[in-house]
């Protein structure tokens, strides 16, 4: 049996909390395959830290093979094969975006300067922490001796909102659904884009049969889905989140089905007009380990305007965040 | 009551069953039903139908919950049942997860904990009576599991008693934890460990079988350690964690009864663990009496489960058995009103 160093950053929070199990109990990387795992989170989390740890060993695992946990970046994220960041500065109640990209700036580069030293340069590392795909960006940018390919932004959980929606509005499973496509960022103005894919083997749009659902309700159900669950559950999204981002390491790690993508932010290569160096997330493929954007696909005038928007929207955080 | 319907375009797979959660908008619930929906517990070829109860003023997080389950995509969820309606949640049911129950409020005896939660089973147990299949495999998950089982049970007559269980599971896959870490190995080398009796501080972690590497521990672990140190931190892992974690163990059971159920359903494969089951099965086996849900060394095959027998007792282990027996016993006497005759 094969293993795999998992880490995983933020361990002590909600998301954690959901991911761990499903990562053990290997929804992540298949049945065959043996898990180191890594936790990390903030000296003022070590209680809770530790009481994660103690609940994941108790759950006896057969795939568990080595548990480590602390706050040491240089400690606990060495030499490890895949890394999940959950672990970011919330919103406060009257923070200011300027304020929250700088906070978590700062996070990010000292988690990305730490990588730097004692990260593979095969480490695969899934952002989910927000402001996903600027944080992306800056870990990348302080940890330049790992490629700029293996920094990738968590979009799987707008997608799978996406399928699931169309899914719902025809009657068919979540998994008849294929190819929708999430462009930009991981925010509200994120292009959910159905012009691509399929529902029980026969295009969207003709399917679903009303286009103007599908160019407005549609598209701010996806994203807003994040805060109609919070007014329902009075908590956040954390295990359809940990769910995402599992698939997303999943596919990634273990290739995309025949004839299916997914929605990865990736740091862009200027496909579709798409500013290089941009963490931008677009409709991808994996193979070997590898994601590839699935080039070609029409973009017509009604999704360029929506790309543009939030292309705009990641440039100026980029800005923001690279200018201070 | 809200539901969400879906028809299946591929026909490859087999045939749904399912899947009963009681308690579904609080925490435990929350890691279950995650769990169920991957295929953890009956396999990545089975589907399933999740039916999730919980009370009338809880739906608007249930709904939340089903939002969630919804939006992981999960290939083996056919659809999602969500009410207050028991004829509706309890439809011909497969499999229960009775993880709904009332906490301990602040004040509250063990007496009426004990009643309060005998009224939500008699329910509970009248309900799978009326509207479950006759096959149902039911676990109680929530405390006190023992006697919430039993009054269930007693409560389904048209159901065969063997259907009817409570988990120990989780204070078996902490004991092995435990055990591990002192012989510095992994779970998996360690068989052959016993959870005697009740969820409760009572209950009864053996190491008298118990193997490593297929060889008997008991003359190699320091007694002191085992009564002083093992046993206790067993009993109280629980409050250990609440402690760490300012909130309880949901995680960790919700992956014991995933353990519990899919053991029963799919085999133990010759090992044995750890399942509170009717006494009645037994005849007294062990000196144990009739009348109770008691936790045993369980071997699963076939889609049952079978008592180990033959098992010498020496009387280190008959005073601890006597002790979580009088508990249980006591209990019972608690609710005697509630246990249909």
């Amino acid at each position: 049996m094969s293993v795999v160093k998992v880490g995983v950053t933020g361990a002590a929070g909600q998301i954690g909390y959901s991911i761990l199990p499903m990562i053990c109990s290997g929804q992540m990387l298949g049945a065959d395959t043996k898990i180191d795992l890594a936790l990390l989170d903030i000296p003022q989390c070590e209680d809770a830290l530790r009481g994660v740890a103690m609940e994941i060993s108790d759950s006896a695992f057969p795939l568990l093979n080595s548990l480590k946990y602390g706050s040491d970046p240089r400690e606990i994220l060495r030499d490890l094969d895949v890394i999940i960041f959950l672990g970011g500065f919330p919103r406060k109640a009257g923070m200011e975006r300027k304020e929250l990209l700088q906070r978590n700036m700062n996070i990010f580069k000292e988690q990305g300067a730490a990588l730097n030293e004692v990260g593979k340069p095969t480490t695969l590392c899934l952002v989910v922490a927000n402001p996903a795909n600027t944080n992306c960006l800056v870990l990348s940018h302080h940890a330049p001796n790992i490629p700029k390919k293996n920094f990738t932004a968590m979009t799987r959980l707008d997608h799978n909102r996406a399928s699931f929606q169309i899914a719902n509005k025809v009657g068919a499973l979540t998994i008849d659904v294929k190819n929708v496509a999430i462009w930009g960022n991981h925010s509200s103005t994120q292009y959910p884009d159905v012009n691509h894919g399929t529902v029980r083997g026969g295009a969207i749009r003709p399917a679903v049969n009303d286009d103007e659902w599908l160019n407005g309700e549609f598209i701010s159900c996806v994203q807003k889905r994040g805060a109609a669950i919070i007014a329902a559950r009075k908590l956040s999204s954390a295990m359809s989140a940990a769910k995402a981002a599992v698939d997303h390491v999943r596919d990634w790690f273990l290739g995309t089905k025949e004839g299916e993508w997914v929605s990865m932010g990736v740091i862009s290569d200027g496909s579709y007009g798409i500013d290089a160096g941009l963490c931008y997330s677009f409709p991808c493929t994996c193979v070997n380990k590898e994601w590839h954007i699935v080039q070609g696909l029409d973009i017509n005038e009604f999704s360029r305007d929506k790309m543009n928007l939030t292309k705009q929207e990641l440039t100026e955080e980029r800005d923001e965040a690279f200018s201070a | 009551m809200f539901k969400i319907l879906s028809r299946t375009f591929t026909q490859h797979m087999k045939e749904p069953v399912r899947v009963v959660v009681t308690g579904g908008s609080g925490q435990i619930a929350y890691s279950l039903l995650f769990r169920i929906a991957s295929g953890s517990l009956l396999g990545e070829h089975q589907p399933v139908i999740l039916q999730i109860y919980d009370l009338p003023h809880m739906q608007s997080a249930l709904k939340g919950v089903v939002m969630e389950i919804s939006d992981g995509a999960f290939p083996l969820v056919h659809e999602i049942i969500a009410s207050d309606t028991p004829s509706t949640v309890y439809a011909d049911a497969d499999y229960a997860f009775l993880v709904g129950a009332k906490p301990r409020g602040p004040g509250m005896e063990r007496g009426d904990l004990l009643k309060q939660n005998g009224e939500i089973f008699v329910k509970v147990g009248q309900d799978l009576d009326k509207f479950a299949k006759k096959t149902v495999k039911v676990l109680a998950v929530g405390n006190p599991v023992n006697t919430n089982a039993l009054i269930a049970m007693s409560n389904a007559p048209s159901i065969p008693k063997e259907n009817f269980t409570a988990m120990t599971r989780l204070d078996h896959n902490r004991a092995l934890c435990q055990l591990a870490t002192y012989l510095n190995t992994e779970v998996h080398n360690i068989e052959k460990l016993v959870i005697w009796g009740n969820h409760s501080p009572t209950m009864f972690p053996d190491l008298t079988y118990t193997t490593l590497h297929n060889q008997k521990i008991k003359t190699k672990i320091d007694h002191i350690w085992y009564e002083k140190e093992f046993i206790p931190t067993v009993q109280q892992r629980g409050t250990a964690i609440i402690a760490a974690r300012k909130a309880s163990s949901a995680a960790s059971a919700a992956s014991a009864a995933v353990d519990h159920v899919r053991d029963w359903a799919l085999g133990s494969n010759g090992q044995w663990v750890s399942m509170a089951v009717p006494s009645d099965l037994y005849n007294g086996e062990y000196g144990i009496p009739i009348g109770l849900i008691f936790s045993y060394p369980i071997v699963c095959a076939n889609g049952s489960y079978q008592l180990v027998k033959d098992l010498k007792i020496d009387e280190f282990q008959h005073n601890k058995l006597r002790i979580t027996v009088n508990e249980l016993l006591k209990e019972k006497e608690a609710v005697v009103d509630l246990i249909r005759k």
